[in-house]
């Protein structure tokens, strides 16, 4: 759905985005992940039409994005710093994106602001606390019905409870609606959980593009014990890492882990269990060889 | 494939009516205050025996209209209600979340400024409809007036909504682009402020060039609120009843113009705008060829008044060769304007760090170019300071020096155009007077000439006493004709004394007799006067005095230019008389024209033209036919009655000063 080639961005003397490809399927959750001054908020802002790129091209089913008024109208922006206009109360606000999206759903916005009984539909938005009004940017873009929705850093700052909630709100209209979600965020923790696809930018560039479920089988965590000393390995399997604390050795393997499970079992160990990574720890490992602070962006 | 896109979005429309209205509210209750409702009132009070007869309601309904401003109200309301329209370019989340909407550059800018010229328009048209209701109510029958007063306020209130635009997409910073607003509206104006200040402080002869600026179309705000009102014309009889009046229409032509004008700018700021790079929020210019362009301006303007400056008040500190002080100004000027060239870098690019190999290769170039202007300046090369306008271009020429002289025939013309040519010739030593002659009394004198375009070419020169014997040969040559064509008899009774001074009476005169007092130490002053006399005896008496002054003026003994200090000049106070000397003269034909009047321009076409005029007169002890005449005639006795500035000032214990004097 969202295509990114080649893309720079250049602000004066500074690269902020440095020849970026990025590609999201339709339908899937992408977390976009990276440190502070990586470029995400800037290529979020390309594919927001905000920016026009300096170099190569973004765009969203095919069409470019940048001054593409009907493209965007199938698509919903909730950037880290949210603006409504001074004065305006919710209902206010419901009424202007009513009037800017054609498959604005007022039913299905009334029907959520009913599960959030603390925020006061009447009172100005701006009044509202920082986690209400992000309740209430969630609530206007779901019910705009979009095909994709674009996060920008969406629950940083807000307690946990309210980033439940949030999560809660966007993960059902995916599952209903099979919404399309790019999702931006400083720490890997917070997307481990709802994305499907993860990419890590660094210095204005995507150092790693997968989804979930090829990484989780591209490497396996697998604890042995053998009798005496660990017999050599067979060469079909790649160690990553290796960790030895008395007789268990803990290995990093990278490949299918039903096939190296097997060829494991052969030597035959005393003790031999599979466990799952965290996705810090396969990102740990996937880029570990390469020159990148992979630490400062995932910790 | 991009979609149209429409120019206008109706939920924009809304968004920013919502946020401006309060501002239109506001406005219009200004407006209503200050027109129709004034207007009521004025006219609820109508009486003629107190505005006069002749006056009616339609003429007080056109004064009252005439004196709206018009450009001023626009120019203010202009930029409050575009600045809060666009308030979301000016910060980062406002301006990214507008632009995250599924609405165009195009929709956002056409709706934005459709929704200012609502809010600023609506009541301007609210208040003529008000207005001209009231007037047909009253029966003051100048709906075509009040129309006019509404088109001209709409006009200049769209150009300056343009020219607001264009201001709003040159800056990311809301307070700079107020600030670039105003210096659009009063760029030419400051321009030539500045060139005029350079030139009055460096250039020969225009010490008095800010006295000639005059508002161009370039500054509408000034321009149209003097040539686009409604200009009304009476006529008073000699009871100040009006007689008729009229009025016009005028500046229909500069409206049209503005409004192609304002066309162009908001066309011009709409490609500005699609052209915008967002991430410009916050910058000092967002349009990069305007950084050049604003670098430069700062550069130049600043330094060239700023290094003029410095050249003028070392000058003051001690008096410089003309060449020396040029050379001050040059190089004040480029140190200067390296400083305002690399501040105006640190405030565009928001670092200290502006000092790189590129930029200096820029600011060189700047230098060089700052020089050769000067240069130009100083060498004259647009013959600024040699101009002597062509004869058939000046309706009148005046000269003014220690008295005031306007000569309107081809004749005189010609004369004053030969005397000033040949003046200009010796400029070389002529800049330098004060210079070369310090220690000769000196003084200015200014030739004025009014062009039939309505322009004025105006130059004052310093010279010094024509009769002191340290002067050159060549400063002679340079000003004794011009002093001798001053001193011309005929000519001082013609411009001094005026057109009627040999067909007059003198109905009044007034001389002071001064007694002094040892027991105050103080002279008291007394005047002599003739009431037992009847009227045509009185003016026989004057007539006598008169005809001696008159020969006085022949003999050279009064009203004379030497082009010396009058007031500080020691010799001079020696035999200046301390006494007043005054009267004035009427015809019963001819009406009075004052040189004064039309050298400085004071005169009142509205006016009824006056039959008579006071003259004041210096008298001297050289002025032995009017002395005698006036002790003939008992207007003193005793020659111990006549006290000259300097024994006054000695038994007075004052200093010999000008301050003492006139104490």
């Amino acid at each position: 759905m969202i295509e990114v080639n080649n893309v720079t961005k250049r602000f004066g003397d500074f690269v902020a985005l440095d020849g970026l490809n990025m590609h999201v399927e339709r339908g899937a959750i992408y977390g976009l992940v990276g440190p502070n001054g990586a470029g995400k908020s800037t290529i979020i802002r390309h594919l927001s039409g905000v920016y026009k790129q300096d170099e190569g091209t973004v765009t969203i089913d095919g069409q470019p994005v940048y001054e593409n008024e009907k493209l965007k109208q199938r698509f919903t922006v909730i950037p880290d710093e949210i603006f409504y206009f001074t004065q305006a109360n919710t209902m206010d606000m419901m009424k202007f994106y009513k009037s800017m999206y054609p498959k604005f759903d007022e039913a299905l916005f009334k029907k959520i602001l009913a599960c959030f009984p603390e925020i006061n539909p009447k009172k100005m938005v701006r009044s509202l606390s920082k986690g209400m009004q992000k309740q209430v940017a969630f609530m206007l873009s779901i019910a705009a019905r979009p095909e994709l929705m674009i996060l920008d850093e969406p629950v940083d700052g807000l307690d946990p409870v309210m980033r439940r909630q949030i999560w809660s709100l966007i993960m059902s209209d995916v599952a209903e609606h099979g919404l399309t979600v790019l999702v931006s965020s400083h720490n890997l923790r917070e997307l481990e959980d709802v994305c499907d696809h993860v990419g890590i930018m660094n210095h204005g560039k995507l150092l790693i593009e997968r989804s979930l479920d090829e990484l989780q089988t591209s490497i396996t965590k697998i604890q042995l014990a053998f009798e005496g000393d660990m017999p050599s390995l067979p060469p079909e399997v790649q160690v990553l890492k290796k960790i030895t604390t008395g007789r268990v050795h803990t290995l990093i393997v990278k490949g299918e882990p039903r096939v190296a499970e097997q060829t494991i079992s052969a030597l035959n160990p005393l003790l031999m269990d599979v466990l799952p990574l965290t996705l810090e720890e396969i990102f740990i490992y996937e880029l570990g060889g390469e020159n990148y602070a992979v630490k400062d962006i995932i910790f | 494939m991009q979609s149209k896109t429409s120019f206008f979005n109706l939920a924009l429309f809304k968004k920013n009516i919502s946020r401006t209205w309060i501002v239109g509210l506001l406005y219009f209750i200004i407006l209503l205050i200050l027109i129709p409702i004034m207007l009521i009132m004025d006219l609820a009070n109508f009486d003629q025996d107190i505005y006069g007869k002749g006056y009616t309601k339609t003429l007080l309904l056109l004064n009252h209209i005439a004196y709206i401003p018009t450009s001023m109200w626009g120019i203010t309301i202009a930029i409050i209600v575009t600045a809060i329209t666009f308030w979301y370019l000016f910060f980062k989340r406002d301006n990214y979340m507008m632009h995250s909407f599924p609405v165009s550059r195009k929709s956002l800018y056409f709706t934005g400024v459709i929704s200012s010229i609502t809010v600023t328009i609506v009541p301007v048209i609210l208040i003529a409809c008000i207005t001209s209701i009231v007037a047909a109510v009253e029966k003051a029958y100048a709906f075509d007036a009040i129309w006019f007063w509404a088109l001209t306020v709409c006009v200049s209130t769209l150009l300056f909504i343009g020219i607001a635009m264009f201001s709003l997409m040159a800056s990311g910073q809301i307070v700079t682009s107020i600030v670039f607003y105003l210096i659009f509206n009063y760029l030419f104006l400051m321009m030539e402020v500045a060139f005029k200040i350079a030139a009055g402080i460096l250039m020969f002869g225009m010490s008095d060039a800010m006295s000639t600026i005059t508002y161009t179309p370039f500054t509408p705000v000034c321009f149209i609120g003097e040539n686009c009102l409604v200009n009304v014309l009476e006529s008073y009889d000699s009871m100040g009843n009006v007689k008729s009046f009229t009025y016009t229409l005028p500046g229909m032509k500069y409206l049209i113009i503005y409004a192609i004008v304002a066309v162009v700018f908001i066309t011009v700021s709409y490609i500005l705008y699609t052209h915008k790079k967002l991430e410009t929020v916050q910058d000092f210019i967002a349009v990069p060829f305007l950084k050049p362009v604003f670098t430069i301006g700062m550069s130049f303007f600043i330094s060239m008044v700023a290094g003029a400056l410095v050249a003028g008040m070392i000058d003051a500190l001690k008096l410089q060769y003309y060449n020396t002080r040029y050379a001050i100004a040059i190089v004040s000027t480029l140190i200067i304007g390296c400083i305002i060239f690399y501040a105006t870098q640190m405030l565009i690019e928001k670092t200290f760090r502006v000092f790189s190999s590129k930029k200096f290769g820029f600011l060189i170039g700047y230098s060089l170019a700052a020089f050769a202007v000067l240069l130009c300046m100083r060498f004259d090369v647009f013959k600024v300071e040699d101009k002597v306008p062509a004869a058939d271009d000046i309706a009148w020429v005046g000269i003014a020096s220690d008295y005031t002289m306007v000569f309107s025939n081809p004749e005189d013309i010609n004369s004053v155009r030969e005397l000033h040519s040949n003046f200009l010739a010796d400029k070389k030593e002529l800049r330098d007077v004060n210079r070369l002659f310090d220690d000769v009394d000196g003084s200015i004198f200014t030739i004025k000439y009014k062009l039939k375009n309505g322009k004025l070419v105006n130059r004052t020169y310093s010279v010094v006493d024509t009769n002191s014997d340290k002067v050159s040969a060549t400063y002679l040559a340079a000003c004794e004709p011009i002093v001798d064509y001053l001193n011309n008899p005929t000519r001082i009774k013609e411009h001094v004394i005026g057109n009627i001074w040999d067909d007059c009476n003198v109905t009044s005169l007034q001389f002071s007799q001064y007694i002094y007092s040892e027991k105050d130490n103080d002279y008291f002053a007394n005047f002599a006067d003739f009431d037992d006399l009847k009227e045509s005896e009185q003016i026989e008496k004057n007539n006598r005095i008169y005809a001696a002054f008159l020969k006085d003026i022949d003999d050279g003994n009064i009203f004379t230019t030497t082009f010396g200090d009058t007031y500080n000049n020691k010799e001079l106070q020696k035999i200046q008389l301390f006494n007043d000397f005054s009267f004035t003269i009427k015809s019963d034909n001819t009406p009075y024209f004052s040189d004064e009047q039309a050298y400085w321009d004071w005169q009142n076409e509205n006016e009824e033209p006056s039959y008579q005029q006071d003259i004041y007169a210096q008298l001297t002890t050289n002025c032995k036919h009017t002395l005698k005449a006036l002790k003939d005639e008992g207007f003193y006795t005793e020659d111990s009655e006549l006290v000259t500035n300097y024994e006054y000032n000695k038994v007075m214990g004052y200093d010999e000063s000008e301050d003492a004097i006139y104490e």
